[in-house]
């Protein structure tokens, strides 16, 4: 049942990096548009996510509820140290959430449209930011245990581990590769004098991408930490990002013979090949302190728990992914009808 | 306020939005279907109309209370990390069950929201269906966690840890159905009241009357129904809190000196300092039979428990009197309306319109009271005789900020919320129904 776990883990942090972090590019993507293509950007966004948008962000909720039953204390280390980063991630979620809504489903349209644009492209930005800074903070290493120094400071424990170059950076990559999910994504989706605007951004996306990534290998070079060693003297995770920009081509050529699907089957597999590499590496090892390393593996709950979270899942899981797939179905069938007629 | 005073505000203050929200999202999904459904039978535009603008006040208010949900998600382990470590695995089972009805919910409404014209028709009810029933399951589910900790189970706590974890036996605690069923209630009597008040001050106002009578008559029959059967759910939850925390039962009661043949306290001042409760009315006996079913039965008083295992006594006992009193309220309001169905010339008064809008807020004033009850009334207990509230609390200090972010953030939030509903109901005014 461990590996039920592990798998739906696994899954439901991967759907909500590709989902979310798309539906968060999407966005980034209108705050950095011209006015012109705002409102194009608002209404493709509005009839591809519209359905989804909410299933897409529960995959966090699902997440953090496996973390807390399966991993109760390895979650606990988390929670603590960065509470200042997950409240404003938090802060984030919530204001691009209502904003969202908001904006489609205030009875009125006036001015009060502006302030919900506003809001949701703000929210949308800071809010991948301050993720990735929370996953990097959790490998950069300079996070300090409270039973192993007592008498450090508010700002030691809180606030130092996360303002740091390394973690830092890491929010920015995951913002821009939330940009890179979200313009690919939307390149099947767009009439075809926008798919070239699409197009654009996802090559400054891809761009942005790289030199972001390797500004935060520098960065986590440069602070020497134990992560970034491992990450550049590692086969697999170069082998990963290596692959993972060779299939940029074929990326390319789909978006240019029109193939929907296999151009967003390459996009989503990039972004699964970096954050396996930035996982799989450490793993199960995903927490690094000043102290030592906190497994997830060894601080997982006793076995009678993940056996009846296993059957939960499973049970949750034959519920909810015929019912989402349908769902994308369907919107697709008629989105392809409409366009038929 | 030190930080777990901070912590604990915060708490109750997220709560304290979270659980409106939840519970308009629960229960508004059954008007909306109810109202799709007699505009599949009947066709009379009036039901499209009111459909339709249900349907958004349902995204509105599902979204609110999922994003809310998403953040109490995360305050749980930001804010009580340690009762999260030993907790969290073994209340996991509902929190997981309810985070996959809840997935179901988001699927549905997903079909229902974009389906208008575009799905079969009977489908498209059916979506709007599961809508309501998931979220009524997944609210039922959640207070399963809630009751474990007034009725913790399934699991052995030797020399301060917890061993032998049957997660089973922790879902299906004993406290799940005296509450859950009480939370049911309390959610619909308070959405119906507040849906059919704000509808019939609409009439009273003279605009669009069609539309909103027809709204009033759908969502009344919700909230009488309810707000008949809470009486007898709550006589169970008291019976069932007296056999298991005494101590709540005599904080909420007020009850300071343990005696059989119990009087029982209407209304009355705390004096927390001299243990007198005084400008009371007091019923003999009373407070033996609700709590036992027998008028010569033993009740503990607080004095029998050690000063540090005592809750808070006045805020319990004001709050439950405000919510049994506002629960009366309810009740006869519910009578109100049975009678208006034989005498039909009282619903031509405008008095009547007036009296429901007036009750509009009563049922969550009521739910919020029952919550603070139950919460305030279970302290200095996180989990019940297991772990204390100030064991349980975030090491990380200066909470209080983190409260004033969260005051800020929600009391926007329900402005905004407010506002976006009047929008929508001066909108369905201006409507053309005929």
């Amino acid at each position: 049942m461990l590996y039920v776990v592990l798998f739906f883990t696994v899954l439901s942090f991967f759907l909500y990096v590709l989902l979310g972090g798309a539906d968060f590019g999407a966005g980034i993507l209108e705050m950095f548009s011209g006015a012109e293509h705002k409102k194009s950007i608002k209404k493709t966004v509005y009839s591809v996510l519209g359905p989804v948008w909410e299933a897409n962000h529960i995959w966090i909720i699902i997440l953090i509820v496996i973390l807390w039953i399966a991993f109760p204390a390895f979650y606990n280390v988390v929670i603590i140290y960065l509470h200042i980063p997950l409240t404003l991630v938090l802060l984030g979620i919530t204001l691009r959430g209502v904003a969202f809504v908001f904006r489609h489903y205030d009875a009125v349209k006036d001015k009060t449209q502006h302030l919900y644009d506003r809001m949701f492209e703000f929210s949308c930005l800071v809010t991948p930011i301050f993720l990735g800074m929370t996953f990097g903070t959790l490998l950069h290493g300079d996070i300090m245990l409270l039973e192993d120094s007592p008498n450090a400071d508010f700002y030691a424990l809180y606030i130092h581990p996360w303002l740091q170059p390394f973690p830092i950076f890491t929010g920015f990559f995951f913002s821009a590769l939330c940009v890179f999910l979200s313009a690919t994504f939307l390149i099947g989706e767009a009439k075809d004098y926008e798919k070239r605007m699409y197009m654009r951004k996802a090559g400054i996306a891809t761009l942005v991408v790289v030199v972001l990534g390797m500004a935060t290998l520098i960065a986590g070079y440069i602070a020497g930490n134990e992560f970034t060693q491992e990450f550049l003297s590692n086969y697999y995770a170069l082998g990963a990002v290596t692959l993972s920009g060779l299939l940029l081509y074929p990326l390319w050529k789909s978006i240019r013979i029109g193939r929907i699907i296999y151009c967003r089957f390459f996009a989503g597999l990039q972004v699964l090949l970096i954050l396996f590499a930035a996982i799989g590496i450490h793993y199960p090892n995903l927490i690094i302190t000043r102290s030592g390393e906190i497994s997830l593996l060894a601080n997982r709950a006793p076995d009678a728990v993940i056996s009846v979270l296993g059957i939960s899942l499973i049970i949750g899981g034959l519920l909810i992914i015929p019912g989402l797939l349908h769902l994308l179905k369907s919107f697709r069938m008629i989105k392809i009808l409409e366009e038929r007629d | 306020m030190d930080n777990l005073d901070a912590a604990r505000m915060q708490m109750a203050f997220t709560l304290i939005f979270h659980i409106v929200f939840a519970c308009i999202g629960m229960v508004m999904p059954f008007f909306m279907v109810i109202s799709h459904y007699k505009w599949l039978k009947t066709r009379k535009p009036e039901f499209l109309t009111l459909t339709k603008s249900w349907q958004k006040g349902v995204a509105i208010f599902f979204v609110t209370g999922a994003v809310s949900g998403t953040a109490l998600s995360f305050e749980l382990g930001l804010l009580w990390p340690n009762f999260m470590k030993y907790a969290g695995p073994i209340i996991g089972m509902p929190f997981s069950l309810e985070g996959a009805a809840f997935f179901i919910e988001a699927v549905a409404l997903g079909f229902y929201l974009y389906g208008w014209n575009k799905i079969p028709e009977r489908f498209h009810l059916l979506t709007g269906v599961i809508v309501g029933v998931s979220g009524v399951l997944s609210g039922i589910l959640v207070v399963s966690a809630n009751s474990w900790m007034n009725a913790p189970s399934g699991f052995d706590y030797v020399n301060g840890q917890f061993i032998n974890i049957d997660p089973v036996a922790a879902f299906l605690n004993p406290a799940w159905f005296a509450q859950a069923l009480h939370m049911t209630l309390a959610a619909f009597a308070a959405t119906s009241f507040a849906v059919a008040g704000i509808h019939a001050w609409q009439i009273y106002k003279g605009r669009n009357t069609v539309v909103h009578k027809t709204a009033f008559n759908i969502a009344i029959v919700f909230g009488a129904i309810a707000a008949l059967l809470q009486p007898l759910s709550g006589d169970y939850s008291a019976k069932d809190i007296a056999e298991r925390q005494p101590a709540k039962l005599a904080a909420l009661e007020a009850h300071y000196k343990t005696e059989k043949g119990a009087p029982l306290y209407i209304g009355g001042i705390v004096n927390e300092d001299t243990h007198q409760v005084t400008h009371k009315i007091e019923i003999p006996k009373a407070l033996s039979f609700l709590a036992f079913g027998d008028f010569d039965a033993e009740v503990k008083g607080l004095n029998d428990f050690p000063e540090q295992d005592r809750p808070p006594v006045a805020i319990t006992h004001y709050a439950f009197q405000v919510m049994v009193g506002l629960g009366t309220l309810l009740m006869l309001a519910a009578a109100v309306y049975l009678i208006s169905l034989k005498k039909r010339t009282w619903q031509d008064n405008k008095r009547y319109w007036l009296y429901f809008a007036v009750m509009a807020p009563v049922g969550f004033l009521a739910l919020e009271a029952g919550w603070i009850v139950t919460e305030v009334g279970r302290q200095p207990w996180i989990i019940h005789n297991v772990m204390r509230t100030k064991d349980a609390v975030t090491p990380m200090p200066g909470m209080i900020y983190s409260f004033y972010m969260y005051v800020f953030l929600y009391v926007i939030l329900s402005i905004s919320v407010t506002w976006l509903m009047a929008r929508q109901i001066k909108v369905l005014n201006t409507t053309q129904t005929s």
